[in-house]
């Protein structure tokens, strides 16, 4: 596929000293070969009350910790709830907040909703973020080498997850339809808008809590919401929908000095992961297990850590994926990415969720990948 | 061109606009409806085999499945009107707990392109309802989808509902990104659909057999 002509790779700002540092420590554990699940839902799911354990900071930062502690890296993640943002966007909208999952816009937000959340931008979080920030201040506060790292949705996501069908509002946009000729495209782009102005809010946020890194998660920037035959075909669709809005994500990040961690599981084009990591320039860049990582090292600077991608949605099922079998793909990716020279910290493709039944399974096969030698 | 090969054109082009004018002409020359609605299957099975061969992606399959509605819009009533019932009944939806639709629609759409009725109950369904709904409209077919491992068990409970409920005549086709041939067998299963395109092959197999 041809890179789109449109996009090409222009200079990333210059990192700020905090983002230097966090950069070079994160090359650090690569280079001593340094593994880890994002395993936090695992952990909270061994609570006896995972419900409550979400809307209690301290107890949601005690999770982190666990699992930070139990996977022996310093590095302390949020629970990937990609939830948050649209929760706390609609019920500042006034939506109810049992509503909030399955509301989606059916037409352009309006003036008045536009202006609602940018009057509402500095109110209080609802009680699911309160505690995702309170998180975050309480594995701050235990102080320690740790590396605290905040999580949010990225806009482009949280956009598609505010319309009940975001890929054909995209594709008119990518095939040059206006806001004036689709109601469809007028409405994915109010809705972007509020979704970067959510994110921002959301990041501001945890950069308050003393995040060291957040973990800006893009799984619907992938070939099925963007084709990558308008890419090629000079679509300004990628750039206008992933790459600006995330640029803006990157410096809001780079300035506060915190570091940009860009997780995106979806399926990719390479000329895609070349963008994500050149422009945004991220200390960690977690990709799917969709890709190829030792390809993918070519595609990467050599100060951007690559982070993945073993199947660990397949961890489920013996039958699918034997752990045997985990401990081979394990063993493949760290020789094969030893052999590119590019910094690696080997890991899972996304969130490691705890499957009701299968917990014990999951938990085997993340030990194995953790555990096993490359000899 | 004939005008019914422009129809099939609109539609793998994804032209709405001129779907519809050139559906209101051929309905207004009292063209066999029964072709009109064949040019419009061609066209999205073709779409449907170029996805499959990695030609087109899901946008052009959506803005295809687009014009291809908009043409159904103006051809169904005349096809009610003329006694003319689609062959198969499908039912569709997101299992319990899982709030994902985007891949469940996509389903819905090529198969509503593949001549079936579709009946779709949405997400977040329940046994029960899937239970309902297969009393209620004896579909040939029921779709499950599901985008979280943490949901796709309720899969199992849906077959197992099914079963016990003695609706042994609808044949039950699975799919989502977690899902694999492996699971629909653990789980009874008829059949895994990896994709949208693939989807439309498994459930004319299956209603074939």
């Amino acid at each position: 596929m041809a890179p789109n002509p449109s996009a090409t790779l222009q200079p990333h700002a210059a990192d700020h000293a905090h983002v230097t540092g966090l950069r070079r420590r994160l090359i650090e554990l690569a280079r001593a070969d340094h593994r880890l699940p994002i395993g936090t839902d695992m952990v909270l799911h061994e609570q006896a009350d995972p419900a409550a354990v979400m809307l209690d900071g301290k107890a949601l930062g005690r999770v982190m910790i666990e699992a930070a502690d139990r996977y022996h890296t310093p590095i302390a993640l949020s629970l990937m709830d990609l939830r948050l943002e649209k929760s706390d966007l609609l019920q500042r909208l006034g939506v109810a907040d049992e509503q909030t999952d399955t509301f989606h816009f059916d037409q352009a937000p309006s003036d008045d909703q536009m202006a609602q959340a940018a009057a509402s931008d500095k109110a209080p979080f609802d009680p699911r973020g309160r505690a995702h920030l309170d998180a975050i201040r309480y594995v701050v506060r235990q102080g320690g080498e740790r590396i605290t790292c905040g999580m949010a949705i990225g806009p482009f996501s949280l956009a598609t997850k505010l319309m009940a069908d975001p890929i054909t509002a995209v594709a008119l946009a990518g095939m040059g339809m206006s806001a004036s000729d689709e109601p469809d495209v007028a409405m994915v782009e109010r809705v972007l808008e509020l979704a970067c102005g959510q994110v921002h809010r959301s990041l501001a946020a945890q950069i308050e809590a003393g995040a060291d890194a957040v973990c800006v998660c893009e799984p619907a920037a992938n070939v099925t919401f963007l084709s990558p035959n308008m890419i090629a075909g000079g679509s300004d669709v990628f750039e206008r929908f992933v790459m600006g809005p995330n640029e803006v994500v990157a410096r809001q990040l780079n300035d506060a000095g915190v570091g940009l961690i860009f997780h995106d599981c979806g399926e990719l084009i390479d000329d895609m992961v070349r963008q994500f990591a050149h422009r945004l320039h991220p200390v960690m860049l977690s990709l799917g297990s969709s890709r190829v990582m030792w390809h993918d090292a070519e595609l990467v600077p050599d100060d951007v850590v690559l982070y993945g991608n073993l199947p660990s949605k397949r961890f489920y099922s013996d039958a699918d994926l034997p752990i045997d079998a985990v401990e081979s793909m394990t063993r493949e990716l760290a020789v094969k990415m030893k052999t590119t020279g590019k910094p690696f910290i080997l890991g899972t493709e996304c969130d490691v969720l705890s499957v009701a039944g299968s917990h014990d399974m999951i938990a085997a096969k993340v030990d194995r990948m953790l555990g096993c030698s490359c000899h | 061109m004939s005008e019914l090969e422009q129809l099939t054109e609109a539609i793998r082009k994804g032209d709405r606009k001129q779907a519809g004018q050139l559906t209101e002409t051929l309905l207004d020359a009292e063209t066999d409806l029964e072709q009109v609605l064949g040019a419009m299957v061609t066209a999205m099975d073709d779409i449907g085999a170029k996805f499959q061969r990695n030609e087109i992606f899901v946008p052009e399959m959506l803005i295809a499945a687009r014009a291809m509605s908009e043409a159904m819009n103006l051809l169904e009533p005349r096809l009610i009107a003329a006694g003319i019932k689609p062959k198969y009944t499908a039912v569709i939806g997101t299992v319990q707990g899982d709030l994902h639709d985007i891949g469940k629609n996509l389903v819905a759409m090529m198969w509503k392109g593949a001549g079936f009725k579709v009946v779709d109950l949405g997400t977040n369904v329940t046994p029960a309802k899937f239970v309902e709904a297969a009393r209620e409209h004896t579909p040939h077919v029921i779709g499950l989808s599901a985008l979280l491992t943490t949901t796709m068990p309720a899969m199992k409970s849906i077959i197992t509902a099914l079963r016990e409920a003695g609706l042994n005549g609808s044949k039950v086709v699975i799919g989502g990104a977690p899902i694999t041939q492996s699971y629909a067998d653990e789980i009874g299963a008829d059949a895994y659909a990896s994709d949208a395109g693939s989807a439309v092959d498994v459930v004319r197999q299956l209603v074939a057999a």
